[in-house]
């Protein structure tokens, strides 16, 4: 339907007299803001609506007007008097005493009470909203561990593979730190590249790990990661061809030409 | 300041919603006898429409707030108001007590007939006559009795698609005839 239709439809008119259900009401405010011919037939009906009301008046009774302004003005001055307020108007009559002086108790009672059942209400409101942050937590703490199940089970599915081809890179002699170890998993259909970080050092935040794919002798760069917690596979990118698999650390995001003086890890392909 | 303060729109909202005795007393002037008409149109009896009257404006005063432009002009808002009002009221229990025994008086004066014919030539009723039966019983039902077009199948036995669409098409003929 387009807006003209729309307009036409009798929405404008069941909206603004309160006919419309709520999801059309909710749809027609969305079209208003987003429609300005929409906005301007539903204003233009209003005007009409306001103008065949003023035309068709009925004075109210004159004292209404009062009634009304003396109820606002209470609203105003929510201070209600209390009955303690004129004693004088106790009587001085025995019964009628006895009378105020029983009432007097009731409403002490009364007092009592209530302020019992409002502190009784309030820990119930602070036992309750304990609870609904424990719930909250508990919540959030499976959301985490869900998330983490996730990654595990697709790092075993990606171990179970048959198709991948495993590249062990242990750390080289002249390495930063020779008792690293990472794990290339070459897809040797799709040539995609999964890198499993065994041990590594964490780098300096303006460094970045970069793996290599060494191909016809000459590095090709296969991308950049970030150190992941616990068990975790990046996905990098992927490889046609490769003798081997090196990780450098070079400047954030990355280099062209890997630094050799900076190599960690190294591991051929075999077969 | 004079007597012959007048505010557009926006500040009259404004006034309003600072509490501004004066711009409250605009808005009775101004608007207490449109609100009347729709309440008296819904509930028939004066007594009753006083009483709603005083209550809209009272509510009006409280949840003057709440009331945002984005959604409508300021008499649209307080319309709907008294039109809800007018229903909840036919709607509760004392008031279908007092109907009955209206009726029944009505019945053996000859009274109901005045008033009726009275309300009838005011307002949207008015031009409710000018309708198909078929229309005017949908929005009598629909927009002076409160139903809602689910209710309104159910009662009159007619599938919900065609509830709506005889109700949109009554009130762009009303619109018609308020021109």
């Amino acid at each position: 339907m387009n807006v003209q239709d729309y307009i036409l439809s009798g929405i404008v008119e069941s909206y603004v007299l309160g006919l419309s259900s709520p999801e059309e009401s909710a749809e027609f405010e969305r079209m208003c803001a987003a429609h300005s011919e929409v906005l301007a037939a539903r204003n233009a009906f209003e005007i009409e609506l306001e103008k065949g009301f003023q035309e068709q008046k009925l004075e109210p009774p004159r004292e209404l007007k009062s009634r009304i302004f003396s109820e606002i003005g209470k609203e105003k001055s929510p201070i209600t008097q209390s009955p303690l307020a004129k004693p004088s108007l106790i009587p001085r009559i025995g019964f009628a005493r006895y009378v105020a002086a029983a009432s007097l108790i009731l409403l002490a009672g009364s007092v009592l009470l209530n302020f019992y059942l409002l502190s009784q209400y309030k820990k119930t409101i602070a036992k309750n909203e304990e609870l609904i942050a424990a719930q909250t937590q508990v919540a959030d703490n499976n959301k985490v561990l869900q998330t983490k199940m996730l990654r595990y089970e697709n790092a075993i599915s990606l171990m179970q593979n048959p198709l991948m081809a495993v590249v062990k890179m242990p750390g080289v002699p002249k390495s930063p730190a020779p008792s690293s170890l990472a794990t290339v998993y070459w897809n040797t259909q799709s040539k995609d590249v999964y890198l499993l970080i065994n041990k590594l050092p964490a780098p300096k935040p303006d460094k970045q790990y970069q793996l290599w794919a060494i191909v016809d002798g000459k590095p090709v760069d296969a991308g950049v990661f970030d150190m992941a917690e616990g068990i975790s596979f990046v996905k990098l990118k992927t490889i046609p061809k490769a003798e081997a698999f090196a990780i450098t650390l070079e400047k954030k995001g990355g280099s062209s030409k890997p630094d050799m003086e900076a190599m960690y890890v190294m591991g051929k392909v075999t077969g | 300041m004079g007597l012959t303060v007048t505010y557009s729109e926006q500040e009259l909202t404004a006034a309003l919603k600072a509490k501004d005795d004066q711009a409250f007393s605009y808005l009775y002037d101004h608007y207490s006898g449109s609100l009347y008409s729709i309440i008296l149109q819904i509930v028939k009896s004066p007594e009753v429409a006083n009483d709603i009257l005083q209550e809209v404006f009272v509510s009006i005063w409280r949840k003057i707030e709440s009331y945002d432009p984005i959604k409508g002009r300021l008499f649209t808002w307080m319309l709907n108001i008294s039109r809800n009002a007018s229903i909840d009221m036919l709607r509760s229990k004392n008031y279908q007590n007092n109907q009955k025994n209206q009726e029944i008086t009505d019945n053996v004066y000859g009274i109901n007939q005045v008033t009726q014919t009275n309300i009838d030539s005011i307002g949207l009723s008015k031009f409710l006559g000018k309708l198909r039966p078929e229309q005017r019983v949908l929005i009598e039902l629909a927009y002076f009795k409160g139903y809602t077009h689910d209710e309104i199948a159910q009662l009159e036995g007619i599938p919900l698609g065609t509830v709506k669409t005889r109700i949109r098409s009554a009130l762009l003929q009303l619109r018609e005839f308020l021109k």
